[in-house]
């Protein structure tokens, strides 16, 4: 090894010295200055690896959110309040969502913490109310995170097993009664596979074997096709992320199959359509494409998303729940008059829910936030993608969240 | 019997992607005798610029992936210079945790330009074949013809001509090699071009059948590692004979046994072969 000369070594130290001090004063610079209070709102998701593009939609919506609310003017107990988002990488990995909640709580005061993901909510769950407190905005629609009583939860977007009774009968109306699978193989996905298999089977269905496969791993999809229509079914259950889905849909009809599809809510019918020709999508049951939405401030967020996504990507619910979701949480910092108690701003957001202005409605608006913590829209729609290539909306019954 | 024929065709021509995949990787480790865990991140690369070719400048199909294929070329001969030749003589570990930061590289700079959206390319080649009742797409039929000439062309490549022959006595010998006049630094270099070359041509004719992403490579890297430990490390015939039996047998069990294991079959493979016979089935005389 070289040694360094006594010079250059002090004058080494006192570079690094400058350095650390430079890089904590402009730690510091962040916060407090500025007009009124900034107030921080946490995001951890994933925003590289197989997640990214997922992580990516739940930002934009969370950015437009932000902006359309300072553009309005937030004002909390007469002060007026700005708000900023500040977004770290978890990788998908629950571990890493957790250790970031706790930094955007405890180095940030983030009082609103958003995470995206099932895994991460859970590992999440286990610091949000303890030594630090903050609200856990939760985007997902696996009711477990509800069913653990956390009291600073709250669950945006209506529970998946909602869907399953509605989307058998639809599928059964215009396919037959067997069912073949084909769903993804990732946690949700076989969660999923089994409310459909329960749904199906309570309908007097047929269902052939379990031919999930993992979607982020396959390379040719015509493989688990051709298993799959083996089985000659009347109608397949897919899902997983939409590119992939609408890639099996493809090779399915490509391959003669001429009956109804099933499509798992982390699919949309519409950003399908961007992979594939509408032709492959027909004779599906799906959720709601957001631009089929009717709701005060759909219009709009339309073109404020195309202008800054871009007009070729499809805005999804990822984006639009969550825009509405910040929107709850700011209208319940105004209405608790707290910008830092979670539990203050979690009490309000009952409250909160009528006073939002029409302009955030944008996808199915929730009426009414339930003890666990649960949004509910009571006018939940799904929509069948009929042979015309037309959307008709498919009104659900939602399923309580306790099993 | 047509769902056989059916499976028996999609078999082939996963089996083609993965050697030439495979091929590149086992060449890399017989003359560096490195495991390139960035191989995956070169097939991604490939994949992306074929993309940018055909779809953003219009160039057609196989010259697209031509041309990315001799860019990729060119990168791959920067990796060794830039990234292996300076690690050539400190311990192995380094040169893998060096190719782990190669792969997030790649990924990251892919996500930087096209973003983390899957992205779908196009392929000229439409229209399928009917061969005993099972629907054949053209683009398999594709695949199957390109990764036979390709691997035709590059055991021409390296059993006859001069530059290939000296890969070759590089992996047999490298001190002796060195002593007629070989130069193994220029023939890392080209290996690793080589690799990268191969894999981009994998990745241009696979991905019309399936999709661009920064990740995509992930997967494809795991099976081919299965691949060339299962053909032998550093073989060639190896590499080909190991591409298309794991891909039959992935295919074949999918459909007959279950998806469930099809997925797994490629470590059940890899668990046997380093249990049964750790070199491979063909060894190469292993030197140091």
């Amino acid at each position: 090894m070289n040694s360094v000369p006594r010079s250059r070594r002090h004058r080494l130290l006192a570079s690094a010295a400058i350095g650390t001090l430079a890089l904590s004063m402009a730690a510091c610079g962040g916060g407090g200055s500025g007009d009124g209070d900034t107030v921080v709102i946490g995001y951890t998701g994933p925003l590289s690896g197989g997640g990214a593009a997922y992580g990516e939609n739940v930002q934009i919506g969370l950015e437009m959110a932000i902006d359309d609310l300072n553009a309005d003017g937030v004002e909390v107990d007469g002060e007026p309040v700005t708000l900023e988002l500040k977004s770290l990488d978890d990788k998908y990995a629950p571990s890493t969502a957790a250790s970031n909640a706790q930094r955007l709580a405890d180095q940030d005061k983030a009082p609103v913490v958003v995470s995206p993901n099932a895994g991460a909510i859970k590992a999440i769950q286990q610091i949000n109310s303890g030594r630090s407190n903050f609200l856990i905005s939760a985007y997902t629609s696996d009711p477990a995170i509800v069913q653990s009583d956390n009291p600073l939860t709250m669950m945006i977007p209506p529970n998946f097993e909602s869907y399953a009774a509605e989307f058998t009968e639809t599928a059964m109306k215009h396919g037959g009664k067997k069912l073949a699978l084909l769903g993804t193989q990732s946690e949700y996905g076989q969660q999923w596979t089994e409310s459909i298999t329960d749904a199906w089977k309570d309908a007097g269905g047929k269902i052939g074997g379990d031919n999930s496969v993992d979607y982020a791993t396959v390379s040719d999809f015509a493989g688990p096709v051709s298993k799959a229509l083996a089985e000659k079914p009347d109608a397949i259950f897919v899902g997983g992320p939409s590119q992939p889905t609408a890639l099996i849909m493809e090779e399915a009809r490509k391959q003669g199959f001429e009956g109804s599809f099933l499509v798992m809510d982390q699919a949309k019918l519409d950003e399908m359509a961007t992979v594939t020709k509408l032709d492959n999508l027909k004779n599906s049951v799906g959720v709601l494409p957001v631009s089929e939405y009717e709701d005060p401030g759909t219009a709009d967020f339309l073109k404020k998303y195309a202008d800054k996504a871009g007009d070729k990507k499809v805005p999804t619910s990822e984006t639009a729940l969550n825009y509405q979701g910040i929107a709850i949480i700011a209208k319940a910092m105004e209405v608790s008059g707290s910008v830092d108690d979670p539990e203050k701003i979690r009490a309000a957001i009952s409250d909160a829910l009528p006073e939002v202005d029409d302009k955030y409605k944008v996808n199915g608006f929730p009426e009414e936030i339930t003890e666990q913590g649960h949004l509910l829209n009571p006018n939940l729609e799904a929509t069948y993608l009929d042979d015309e290539g037309k959307y008709t909306k498919v009104p659900i019954e939602q399923v309580s969240d306790n099993k | 019997m047509t769902l056989f024929i059916q499976q028996l065709f999609n078999g082939l021509a996963l089996g083609g992607v993965y050697c030439l995949a495979a091929i590149g990787l086992t060449l890399v480790f017989g003359v560096l005798r490195i495991p390139n865990l960035a191989h995956g991140a070169l097939y991604m690369l490939g994949a992306y610029i074929t993309y940018f070719f055909l779809t953003t400048l219009g160039v057609p199909y196989i010259a697209a992936i031509g041309i990315a294929a001799l860019l990729l070329f060119v990168v791959g001969v920067g990796l060794e210079r830039l990234v292996f030749h300076p690690l050539r003589n400190s311990p192995h570990t380094h040169h893998m945790i060096a190719a782990v930061g190669a792969m997030f590289f790649f990924q990251a700079l892919a996500q930087a330009i096209w973003g983390a959206d899957f992205r779908r390319m196009k392929t000229p080649i439409t229209g399928g074949l009917d061969i005993l009742g099972a629907e054949i797409s053209a683009q398999r039929i594709v695949i199957i013809v390109t990764a036979v000439i390709v691997l035709a062309l590059l055991a021409w490549f390296i059993k006859r001509s001069i530059h290939g022959q000296t890969i070759e006595a590089i992996e047999q010998d490298r001190i002796g090699a060195s002593l007629v006049g070989i130069s193994p630094s220029m023939v890392s270099m080209l290996t690793l071009g080589l690799s990268a070359l191969l894999a981009t041509v994998a990745a241009g004719l696979v991905a019309p059948i399936n999709l661009l992403s920064p990740t995509m490579g992930d997967a494809l890297n795991l099976k081919v590692f299965a691949i060339i430990i299962l053909g032998g490390l550093g073989s060639l015939p190896g590499a080909i004979v190991g591409g298309f039996a794991l891909a039959l047998a992935e295919t074949m069990t999918a459909t007959y046994i279950s998806s469930a294991v099809g997925e797994a079959v490629a470590f059940i493979v890899l668990v046997a072969v380093l249990a049964i016979k750790p070199t491979g089935l063909f060894t190469k005389a292993v030197q140091r």
